[in-house]
C-alpha cells in the first residue's frame, strides 16, 4: 500500500516535471497543491524534486517539518519504524485538529527514494526529522535531538510547538487489543463457569489453588512485575556472544528472570519431593512395605540433591551480579 | 540449635515439661537480643546519631513533643519551615512514633534513668524490632504451633528486608508500623478464633495505633475484610468472625478517626470502601441465616430476592450519586498504581521518579529475604494442605503482599514478616519430620520386625535432610549479617571512606556546618538550601529554612530553584524577596562525594522553570550545544555563570585536589572546572567545612545610596 501510494507520487512527480510551468509557480498554487496532497494522506512523500520545490525554493510563507528515514527493510533500520509511527500519529493530530491551517506540512524522504536529498543536506543518519522554517535557513535547533528529547508523539508535539508556534494536541488511536482481550478472557471463564454451574466443586479444589499461589509467587519472585513495568531487552547480544545474565543488581533481561524462576521453582520441588517423602504434611504412618519404602529414600534423596544443587546455581547467579559477595556453595 | 542442646546439657535436674518451658523462653530472648543487637552495626561504627533526613524531622517534632506537652505539640503551628508560610505540624503528620518515644522518654524519667531523647529515638526501631520478634513468636504459635514460632521469630530478627528500615538511628514510622501491624494480625487471629469481643477490642485498638503511626494501615484495613470475605465464600462464616469483624470495624473505625490526618477518610475515601462494604455485607449475612431458621423455605426466598434487589439499587445509585457530588474521593494515584503497575509510570511522574517505588527485581527479593524466597512457597504448600481460618489469613497477606512487594521495592517491608512466618512454618515441619527419623524408634515387638530393612538407611537420609537444612540456615545467617553491615548501617549524615593505606576517614561535614550555623548565626536567620536538607537544617542548626523535605508546595520549591539556576542579579532579587540571609550548598568536588548538588543541579533547573515565574529557565540553555553537561570550559556559558555554579566553585580554582591534575579539578565530575577566576558580588563566603562538603554563604544587604 505504501509503495504503491510511492509509486502514485513519482508519477505525479513526472508529470510536473515535464510541465515546464509549475517551475515558477506562484505561492498560492503551491500552497493549493500541498493542502490537497495533505488531504489525500497526512504526511507528504518527497523525493529530490519535490523537496527543492515545496521545502527549499523561496516563495513560501509556511513551515515544513521533514523527516529523512530509510525505511526499506534491507536497510535494518530499527528505530525508523518507531519513529514513523510516533510521527505519523503528529501529523495525524495536526490533520484532524481544528487549527490545521496551510501553515504547517509534514513530509518524508526516504533514503531509498531521495538519497540526493540526504547528499544536499549532508546528512548521513537516519532518522532526523528537521524543521525548515517559513523564512530563513534551518538553525541547528531546527533538527530534532532525539536522545534528549525522547522519540514520544507529545516530545515531537512539543518540539514542533517551540519552533512554529503551533500547538498540536497529539490524539493517540486508541489501543483496544488490551481491553479486548481482558474482556475476552472474562467472557470465556463465564461462559465455563455457566456450562459447569451443576458442578462447581472444582473451585473448592485445594490443590488446584495451591499450585496457583506458588506458581504466583514465582513470578513476583523472579520480577516479572519489573519485566512488565520496565520493558528490559530479552537478552544481550555483545560481540563475545549473548550475555543473559545482566552484570548490574539494579537490572536484568527477561530471561534472566526466567532462568531465576525456574531455579526457584527446583529448590522448592525439592523440598516438596522430601515433605512427601518424610510421610507427608499429615505425617501418617502408612504401611510401609519394602517398596514403599525403598521408594521414598529414593525420592528424599532426590529432593536433597535438587535442593542443595540448585541452591548453589542460584547463589553463584546472585553473585556474577552482586558487587563483593562473598558467599557460595558447591560451586563458584 | 546450639542452645538448645547447651540449654539440654546444663538442665538435667528439671522435669521435661520445665526444661521445654525454659528451652523456648532461652530461643525466644536471644531471638529478641538478636534482633536488637544485629540492628547496631552503625552506632558502634559511628555513634548514636540519627540518620538521613525525614528521621530528623521526627526526631525534631518528639523533642517539641516532650517539652511542650501534648496538647501544644497537637496545636502546633512550625513557623521555622516553608518561610513565609509556615506549617501546620500537628494536623500533617501521623503522631504514633512521637508519642510512642516521648512516652517511653517519660517513663524513663519516672524510673530515674535519666536517657536522652535522641538516644531513646535512636534505638527505638530496634527496640521495637525486639518486641516484633515476640508478636511473631505469638502469630505463628497461633497459626501451627510453638515450634514454627520460634524458627519465625530467629528468622525475623535477622531478615534484611526489614532491618532496612529499623537499624539503629533510622527514627521512622515504618520502624513501629510493623510491630504494630503484626501485633494487629495477633489479635485478629485471636479475636477469629475465640470469638470473644474482648480480643475483637484489642484488634481495635492495635489497629487504632497502626492508624496513628503509618499511613500503610489502608493494606490491613483492605486485607482484613479480605479475609472475611474468602471465610464466606468458602462457607467458614460463623458467628465468632461475626463479632470479630463487627466490633472490629465498628471500634476501629471510631477510633482511627481520631487521628486528625486521617479524619473523615475511613468513610469516604474509596480505600476504605472493602471494609465498609463488607461490614455491612456480615450484617447482610448474619440477618439472612437468622430469617433463614424462621421462615419457610418458599418465603425466604421470596423475601431474600426482593430485599436483595432493592438493597442493591440503593446502594448503587447512592455509590454513583456521592461519586458525582465529589463525597466520595476519586481513586487515589498511589492507589491505582499499586493495581495498574504501569499506571504510574505513565501518569504520575512524581511517584514514578521516587525511587522507593520502583519495581523490584529479582535480586533485590534475593538480597532482602535469601532462603526465605523458596522456603515461603514450600510454607504456602504447607498452609493449603491444612486449611484453617488462620491458615487461610495468612495466605492471603502472603499472596497480596508479595505482588504489593513486586510493584513498589518499599513494601518489601510489609512482605518480609509473612514470609518469615510462612518460612518458619515450612522450615520447622521439614525439620520435625525428619528429625523424627533420626532418633531411634522405639520398637514395637513382634509386627514391625517383618519391615526392618527399609529403615536401614532412614535414619541416615534424616541426618543427612538435618545438615543440609541446617546449611541452608547458617547461609541465611551470613547473609543476612553481610547485607546489614554493607548495606543497611551507613546513617548517610557522617559519611566515611577508605584512604590510600586502607585506614578509615570519617567526613563529619554535616554536622560541623549545622553546627556553626546555630552558633554564628542570630536566631530568627533565614536558610536557603535545596529541599533535601531542609529536615535537617531545622532540627540540627535551629533556623529557619525556606522549603524542607515535606514537599507539599511545589511553587515555593520552584522559587528556589530558580534562585539557584539564574545569574547573581537576577538571584538577588529572589533572594531578596523570599528574606534569604544565608544560602547553604553542598559540594563534593574535593573529595568526590558524588550526591552533591552540582549533581542535583539538573533537578533544580527543570523544577524551577516549571512554573510561570520560571519560565525564563530553559533547561536546554545549560547543558553543551552537543547537549552534555559539563562544567569544565566546554560548559555552556549559563551555567559557568549561574548561582549554584558560583557557590559551589568559589575559589575552587585555587585548590589542588589530585596528583597531576591542574588546580580546580573537580572528582566527582572528573573535569578541571572552566570558570575560575571569578568573584561573587551579591554573597559573600561565611563558611566552608573542613573537606568543603557544605559550603555557607551569608547574603550581602543592599548597597548603601551614593556609594
Amino acid at each position: 500500500m505504501k509503495y504503491k501510494s510511492l509509486l502514485v507520487f513519482s508519477i505525479l512527480l513526472t508529470y510536473y516535471q515535464s510541465d515546464a510551468q509549475n517551475r515558477a509557480k506562484g505561492l498560492e498554487e503551491k500552497v493549493q497543491q500541498l493542502t490537497d496532497l495533505t488531504a489525500k494522506k497526512s504526511i507528504i512523500p518527497l523525493n529530490f524534486n519535490k523537496f527543492k520545490e515545496y521545502v527549499k525554493s523561496p516563495p513560501k510563507d509556511y513551515s515544513f517539518v521533514v523527516m529523512f528515514t530509510a525505511m526499506a527493510p534491507s536497510r535494518r533500520c530499527a528505530i525508523c519504524q518507531h519513529v514513523f509511527d510516533e510521527y505519523l500519529i503528529v501529523a495525524n493530530s495536526f490533520r484532524f485538529s481544528q487549527l490545521n491551517n496551510n501553515k504547517l506540512f509534514f513530509g518524508i524522504v526516504d533514503f531509498d527514494e531521495g538519497s540526493d536529498v540526504f547528499q544536499m543536506l549532508r546528512l548521513n543518519t537516519a532518522p532526523v526529522i528537521m524543521h525548515f522554517p517559513a523564512k530563513g535557513k534551518p538553525k541547528p535547533a531546527d533538527s530534532m535531538d532525539f536522545e534528549r528529547a525522547g522519540i514520544h508523539a507529545e516530545a515531537i508535539a512539543k518540539w514542533i510547538q517551540d519552533r512554529t508556534d503551533i500547538q498540536i494536541r497529539v490524539f493517540r488511536p486508541p489501543n483496544y487489543s488490551g481491553a479486548f482481550a481482558f474482556s475476552t478472557l472474562v467472557i470465556l471463564a463465564g461462559v465455563f463457569l455457566y456450562i459447569r454451574r451443576k458442578n462447581l466443586e472444582f473451585l473448592y479444589n485445594k490443590q488446584m489453588w495451591a499450585v496457583a499461589a506458588v506458581f504466583f509467587c514465582f513470578t513476583m519472585v523472579s520480577g516479572q512485575m519489573w519485566n512488565q513495568i520496565r520493558g528490559p531487552p530479552f537478552y544481550h547480544r555483545s560481540k563475545n556472544g549473548p550475555v543473559y545474565i545482566n552484570g548490574g543488581s539494579h537490572g536484568q533481561f527477561v530471561l534472566e528472570s526466567y532462568i531465576v524462576a525456574i531455579l526457584n521453582g527446583a529448590v522448592v520441588v525439592g523440598m516438596i519431593l522430601m515433605i512427601e517423602a518424610a510421610g507427608g504434611v499429615r505425617s501418617t504412618d502408612i504401611a510401609r512395605t519394602t517398596v514403599e519404602g525403598k521408594r521414598r529414600r529414593f525420592q528424599s534423596v532426590v529432593g536433597l540433591v535438587l535442593v542443595c544443587a540448585f541452591f548453589s546455581l542460584l547463589l553463584s547467579v546472585f553473585r556474577a551480579k552482586t558487587q563483593g559477595y562473598p558467599y557460595s556453595f558447591l560451586f563458584k | 540449635m546450639t542452645v538448645e542442646t547447651h540449654t539440654k546439657a546444663k538442665l538435667p535436674h528439671l522435669s521435661s515439661d520445665k526444661q521445654l518451658t525454659f528451652i523456648k523462653l532461652a530461643v525466644l530472648s536471644m531471638a529478641a537480643i538478636l534482633s536488637f543487637a544485629t540492628r547496631l552495626f552503625s552506632v558502634l561504627r559511628f555513634e548514636s546519631v540519627i540518620h538521613e533526613f525525614d528521621p530528623y524531622f521526627n526526631y525534631r517534632t518528639t523533642r517539641y513533643l516532650t517539652e511542650e506537652g501534648f496538647y501544644k505539640f497537637h496545636n502546633w503551628f512550625d513557623d521555622r519551615a516553608w518561610y513565609p508560610l509556615g506549617r501546620i505540624i500537628g494536623g500533617t503528620i501521623y503522631p504514633g512514633l512521637m508519642v510512642t518515644s516521648a512516652t517511653l522518654y517519660n517513663i524513663m524519667q519516672f524510673l530515674n534513668i535519666t536517657i536522652d531523647i535522641r538516644n531513646v529515638c535512636v534505638f527505638l526501631a530496634p527496640f521495637f524490632s525486639s518486641l516484633t520478634t515476640i508478636v511473631t513468636y505469638l502469630l505463628t504459635k497461633e497459626l501451627k504451633d510453638e515450634g514454627a514460632g520460634l524458627v519465625a521469630a530467629a528468622m525475623i530478627a535477622i531478615v534484611p528486608g526489614y532491618i532496612s528500615r529499623s537499624v539503629a538511628g533510622s527514627y521512622d514510622n515504618e520502624g513501629i508500623a510493623i510491630f504494630c501491624m503484626l501485633l494487629t494480625y495477633y489479635f485478629w487471629i485471636k479475636a477469629v478464633n475465640t470469638g470473644t469481643i474482648l480480643w475483637a477490642t484489642m484488634t481495635a485498638l492495635a489497629y487504632f495505633y497502626m492508624v496513628s503511626s503509618w499511613g500503610g494501615y489502608v493494606f490491613l484495613i483492605n486485607l482484613i475484610p479480605l479475609h472475611v470475605l474468602a471465610l464466606m465464600m468458602l462457607g467458614r462464616f460463623s458467628a465468632r468472625v461475626y463479632v470479630a469483624y463487627s466490633t472490629l470495624y465498628c471500634v476501629g473505625t471510631i477510633l482511627s478517626m481520631q487521628i486528625s490526618f486521617v479524619g473523615f477518610q475511613p468513610v469516604q475515601s474509596s480505600e476504605h470502601m472493602l471494609a465498609l462494604g463488607t461490614f455491612g455485607l456480615c450484617q447482610l449475612y448474619a440477618f439472612a441465616q437468622y430469617l433463614r431458621e424462621r421462615l419457610s423455605p418458599a418465603n425466604f426466598e421470596l423475601l431474600f430476592k426482593a430485599l436483595l434487589s432493592t438493597l442493591l439499587a440503593t446502594l448503587g445509585t447512592a455509590a454513583v450519586a456521592l461519586t458525582v457530588t465529589g463525597k466520595i474521593s476519586p481513586w487515589t494515584g498511589r492507589f491505582y498504581s499499586l493495581l495498574d503497575p504501569s499506571y504510574a509510570k505513565n501518569h504520575i511522574p512524581i511517584i514514578a521518579s521516587v525511587s522507593e517505588h520502583q519495581p523490584t527485581s529479582w535480586s533485590s527479593f534475593y538480597f532482602d529475604l535469601q532462603v526465605l524466597v523458596f522456603l515461603f512457597p514450600a510454607g504456602l504448600y504447607f498452609c493449603f494442605s491444612k486449611l484453617t481460618d488462620a491458615n487461610i489469613f495468612i495466605i492471603l497477606y502472603g499472596v497480596l503482599s508479595i505482588y504489593f512487594a513486586g510493584v513498589m521495592v518499599r513494601l518489601m517491608l510489609v512482605l518480609a514478616p509473612v514470609m518469615c512466618i510462612v518460612s518458619g512454618v515450612a522450615a520447622s515441619s521439614l525439620l520435625s519430620l525428619h528429625v523424627k527419623d533420626i532418633e531411634p524408634k522405639v520398637e514395637k515387638p513382634d509386627k514391625k520386625k517383618k519391615h526392618e530393612n527399609n529403615l536401614v538407611f532412614r535414619s541416615e537420609v534424616g541426618a543427612l535432610f538435618v545438615c543440609v537444612l541446617g546449611c541452608l540456615l547458617t547461609s541465611y545467617v551470613f547473609h543476612c549479617t553481610w547485607v546489614t553491615s554493607e548495606a543497611y548501617s551507613s546513617p548517610s549524615i557522617v559519611l566515611s571512606a577508605r584512604g590510600h593505606d586502607g585506614a578509615r576517614i570519617i567526613f563529619d561535614d554535616f554536622r560541623e556546618a549545622y553546627t556553626w550555623l546555630k552558633m554564628n548565626t542570630p536566631e530568627d536567620s533565614k536558610v536557603m538550601s535545596w529541599w533535601d536538607y531542609g529536615y535537617q537544617i531545622t532540627a540540627m542548626a535551629n533556623r529557619t529554612v525556606i522549603v524542607d523535605n515535606n514537599t507539599w508546595n511545589n511553587t515555593h520549591i520552584s522559587r528556589v530553584g530558580q534562585a539557584m539556576a539564574s545569574t547573581e542579579e537576577k538571584a538577588y532579587e529572589i533572594m531578596r524577596e523570599l528574606d534569604v540571609d544565608y544560602v547553604l550548598v553542598i559540594f563534593g568536588g574535593l573529595v568526590g562525594y558524588s550526591s552533591d548538588d552540582i549533581n542535583k543541579f539538573l533537578w533544580m533547573v527543570r523544577i524551577g522553570g516549571s512554573t510561570d515565574r520560571g519560565a525564563h529557565i530553559k533547561e536546554a540553555d545549560y547543558y553543551t550545544p552537543a547537549g552534555e553537561f559539563r562544567v569544565d570550559a566546554d560548559g555552556s556559558s549559563t551555567l559557568l555563570n549561574c548561582l549554584m555554579y558560583k557557590m559551589s566553585y568559589y575559589k575552587f580554582g585555587l585548590m589542588y585536589t589530585e596528583g597531576g591534575r591542574p588546580p580546580g579539578y573537580d572528582r566527582v565530575r572528573s573535569a578541571e572546572i572552566g570558570n575560575k577566576d571569578f568573584n561573587l558580588d551579591v554573597l559573600e563566603e561565611a563558611y566552608t567545612t573542613e573537606h568543603w562538603l557544605v559550603r555557607i554563604y551569608k547574603v550581602k544587604p543592599l548597597p548603601n545610596r551614593g556609594v
